[in-house]
């Protein structure tokens, strides 16, 4: 019983963290909320995105970033390749929630429950602001405030694995 | 009174430095003795474009934990003295996000055609469409909805990265730091040095190289070097004095009249030569001892007590030196050349106290003349087989000849740093060189470095940041005829008929007017690209980062900065004009020895011909030959030559011998002790001299 619990805890430790998360997007634009759905899974060197419903999917590894539409793969811009590097750099941060490397890079300000961050480096020209929300010590809610007035909220729904 | 004519004219000779002080000029800088003055001008542009004020912080890896190390030891190095910038992510410092921001209509492409109602309205369409159902966020421009202008990227050849952060290629992060340190500035060196390795000591996984830290590690070891040479070689002198001479009186004169011509020759030097170097100095002043020969030997032949008004052995080996040293000083090379007048003044001044003014310090002698073989003619062998083992000697060095042309190499041989220095050479996988180009104008500069660019694309230097004035003042007036107004009205009629914010689009490409001035006075910014602009003389300098030396080498505002070529060059130089006046002066030893010695030519020729040729074969047969070996192989002749006309014309061998013996081993003492060195430049001169003086004794032990 004692080998079979430590396989788990190893097993727990080795294989990436999946969620299902619901990503609420607001364009100052149009004024206008868009909602998706889909599953985030946090691996050694990188993410992984999947939008079951668009059959979609984007794929973050060793700082080179791949998008795939029904499984195939499309090219994208250069300048939106690196705005989404920073951001899957930026939620990668957040959900190793290294205190260090967070304050290399915010002004941290705890509140009860969660943190402000205000970006220092270059991201302050896109980002103004970043309000993480936990429950039972669990990060819940990620919300980015954008500086032409967009807002990213991403609610983690459950832990897959 | 006259027994202190030796004290009072060293006192005057001092008082007149005293006087004339500030009038004496010593140069410390070491690259105006090895490299050409082209070379030295463009090696203090490079420095004064920041070539050499860089360094360089690897941390292994590129892990979380590396990134964090990145991070902090960042952080940490900007809060040090003496750096102006710390570079480790690629994105850009705000003062350039700023300036893109200010000349972004004039530095991005610009599509000028005019665009209908329909185009408009087809692009906020599909920009509409995209916030609805792209996957992935993206930002709208509300500035340029239309995407006229369109800023390429510019690749920044002079480094590789991984994501944001700069890398070192496969080794790990990489941190680029800019210091204020140029290689001169001792104190302000050692402190940051000092600082930045306490600050690495919390981080075992990173290696810091800045070419500074040569000038601190190797000023140090060969500080503390040099001192223990000194002290070997004072004790060894002083013991050799008092243990052989036991005449603590003729010492002390000998000290005082030795003191005297260093001052002398060093007051002249420093007065009338430009830019005479502490280095030429110091040698000078070694040198000097080798007049203490003349004054063995009319110690020895009792030419004091005999009262004889002047000894021609002594003159025709100090005649014959001083010429010697007066012919290598017009050679093109700045160290010997400083050295040889140095040595002329300095012999000449000795050799007139030792024959003028010691036979009336009433210097008495206190030895007894050992029985010495001198005289067992029998048991030695004859003068003309040494001179056929030294063509042997000359024959086996000529085939084995190598010649080190690396000056670096004479350095002290800091083998931690050079580790370093490689493991950033080896793991650098951007093969760019950095070149100096110049130009009259500010203008003309960036002209030549847009030319630069259509020649080699993958060039990276200012022109990647600022446009030719032609262009740019063309580019102005395209923008200033497009009807932006025009523009502005569809994209806002269409914007609200499709549903976006009501002046969402307000501004839209509001940012063409004003536009920044074409002539971008701003440059200081760039220099955390390494890219940095100077003025001297009426003449502007830049550095470009360019892929292939050859094919551009030919254009003439082009300078290749590569130092290790530079001093070679140098190098092949001065053995070219120490092998042209190393003839003249054998040549003029010949025809001086033939007409000092006549019938003993042989003999006397075979002190210098014997030393040089066994030195020069031990030498080839352990390492190449450096410029400090020929240097040494010169002062070898100046000793070889006194001691061969000694030896030839001695009446009283025994006492010749004794003189000879005394003066080998304060030989030995002044710079044979040079050997224990662990600097390759002072080694190189120690094994020289040992080996001649151990070659010589051979000569006075062996040859008839």
């Amino acid at each position: 019983m004692k080998k079979a619990l430590l396989f788990l805890l190893l097993v727990s430790s080795v294989f990436a963290q999946s969620y299902n998360f619901t990503e609420l997007r607001y364009s100052d634009a149009i004024n206008r909320y868009t909602l998706l759905e889909g599953k985030i899974s946090f691996l050694k060197n990188g993410l992984n995105i999947q939008y079951p419903k668009s059959s979609r999917e984007l794929d973050y590894k060793d700082e080179t970033l791949s998008y795939y539409e029904e499984e195939k793969e499309i090219s994208l811009p250069q300048v939106q390749v690196s705005q989404m590097i920073q951001y899957f750099e930026i939620l990668r941060l957040l959900h190793s929630g290294d205190e260090s490397e967070l304050e290399g890079m915010f002004e941290v300000e705890n509140q009860a429950d969660g943190k402000i961050l205000k970006p220092l480096g270059a991201i302050k020209n896109f980002i103004s602001n970043i309000v993480l929300k936990k429950e039972d010590k669990r990060l819940q809610n990620i919300k980015l405030f954008l500086q032409n007035n967009d807002t990213i909220s991403i609610t983690i729904n459950d832990e897959i694995r | 009174m006259t027994k202190y004519a030796n004290f009072l004219i060293l006192f005057i000779l001092l008082g007149v430095g005293v006087l004339l002080k500030d009038n004496i000029h010593i140069s410390t800088n070491l690259l105006s003795l090895f490299a050409t003055q082209e070379s030295v001008e463009k090696l203090t542009i490079a420095n004064n474009l920041g070539y050499s004020k860089e360094m360089l912080i690897a941390v292994k890896g590129f892990d979380k934990e590396a990134k964090k190390e990145l991070r902090e030891i960042s952080k940490k190095l900007k809060e040090l003295q003496y750096i102006n910038f710390v570079q480790s992510s690629i994105v850009p410092t705000q003062e350039i996000q700023e300036y893109y921001k200010n000349y972004y209509p004039l530095l991005a492409t610009f599509n000028d055609t005019n665009i209908t109602q329909e185009q408009v309205s087809q692009k906020l369409q599909a920009l509409y469409e995209g916030q609805l159902s792209s996957v992935f966020y993206s930002s709208i421009d509300k500035n340029d909805p239309m995407g006229l202008f369109k800023l390429n990227n510019i690749k920044n050849s002079n480094v590789s990265h991984k994501g944001e952060f700069i890398t070192l290629g496969e080794y790990g992060y990489l941190i680029r730091v800019m210091t204020d340190i140029s290689p001169s500035q001792m104190r302000e060196a050692k402190e940051l040095y000092r600082d930045v390795h306490s600050l690495l000591s919390a981080y075992p996984e990173a290696v810091a190289f800045a070419p500074f830290f040569y000038t601190v590690e190797n000023s140090t070891k060969i500080q503390a070097d040099v001192e223990w040479i000194i002290i070997l070689s004072t004790v060894i002198l002083l013991l050799i004095y008092y243990l052989f001479l036991k005449n603590i009186r003729l010492l002390s004169q000998i000290v005082i009249a030795l003191l005297s011509s260093m001052v002398f020759a060093s007051l002249v030097s420093t007065l009338f030569i430009e830019n005479f170097h502490v280095l030429s100095l110091a040698f000078g002043m070694s040198l000097t001892a080798v007049s203490i020969d003349y004054l063995l030997h009319y110690y020895f032949h009792n030419f004091y007590e005999k009262r004889e008004f002047i000894d021609k052995n002594v003159l025709y080996g100090y005649l014959t030196t001083v010429t010697a040293f007066a012919i290598f000083s017009f050679i093109p090379i700045p160290l010997i050349a400083q050295i040889s007048s140095f040595a002329v003044l300095s012999l000449s001044f000795a050799y007139l106290l030792f024959t003028f003014v010691f036979p009336h310090l009433g210097v008495k002698k206190q030895y007894r003349v050992e029985k010495v073989e001198g005289e067992k003619r029998e048991k030695k062998a004859p003068a003309f087989l040494f001179f056929a083992l030294s063509l042997v000697l000359f024959a086996y060095s000529a085939f084995n000849f190598k010649l080190d042309s690396n000056i670096r190499n004479l350095d002290y041989q800091n083998l931690h740093l050079l580790e370093s220095e490689k493991l950033f050479k080896s793991n650098n996988t951007t093969k760019i060189t950095p070149v100096i180009v110049e130009a009259k104008t500010q203008d003309k500069l960036i002209e030549q470095l847009h030319q630069l660019q259509l020649l080699l694309p993958d060039t990276f230097s200012l022109a990647a940041f600022i446009t030719e004035q032609e262009s740019c003042h063309k580019r102005a007036e395209r923008l200033q005829q497009y009807d932006f107004k025009n523009l502005n009205r569809l994209i806002n009629e269409e914007a609200h008929s499709i549903g976006f914010r009501e002046d969402y689009f307000k501004d839209a490409y509001g940012f063409v007017a004003p536009l920044a001035p074409c002539r971008v006075a701003e440059l200081d910014i760039f220099q955390t690209y390494g890219l940095s602009l100077y003025k001297e003389r009426d003449r502007f300098y830049t550095i470009a980062f360019i892929s292939d030396v050859k094919k551009v080498q030919n254009l003439p505002y082009i300078t290749h900065i590569n130092v290790k070529e530079m001093f070679n060059r140098s190098a092949q130089k001065m053995y070219d004009d120490l092998l042209k006046y190393g003839s003249i002066v054998l040549i003029m030893i010949f025809v001086l020895l033939f007409l000092s010695v006549r019938q003993r030519f042989i003999y006397a020729i075979n002190y210098i011909l014997f030393p040089l040729g066994l030195t020069m074969a031990v030498v080839v047969s352990i390492d190449a030959i450096n410029i400090m070996h020929l240097f040494s192989l010169i002062i070898l002749i100046a000793i070889g030559i006194d001691y061969g006309i000694y030896m030839s014309n001695s009446i009283k061998p025994s006492s010749t011998m004794l003189a000879i013996k005394y003066s080998l081993l304060s030989t030995f003492a002044a710079f044979g002790v040079l050997v224990f060195s662990t600097i390759v430049a002072l080694h190189s001169i120690g094994l020289v001299i040992t080996l001649g003086c151990g070659a010589i004794f051979i000569l006075i032990k062996a040859m008839k």
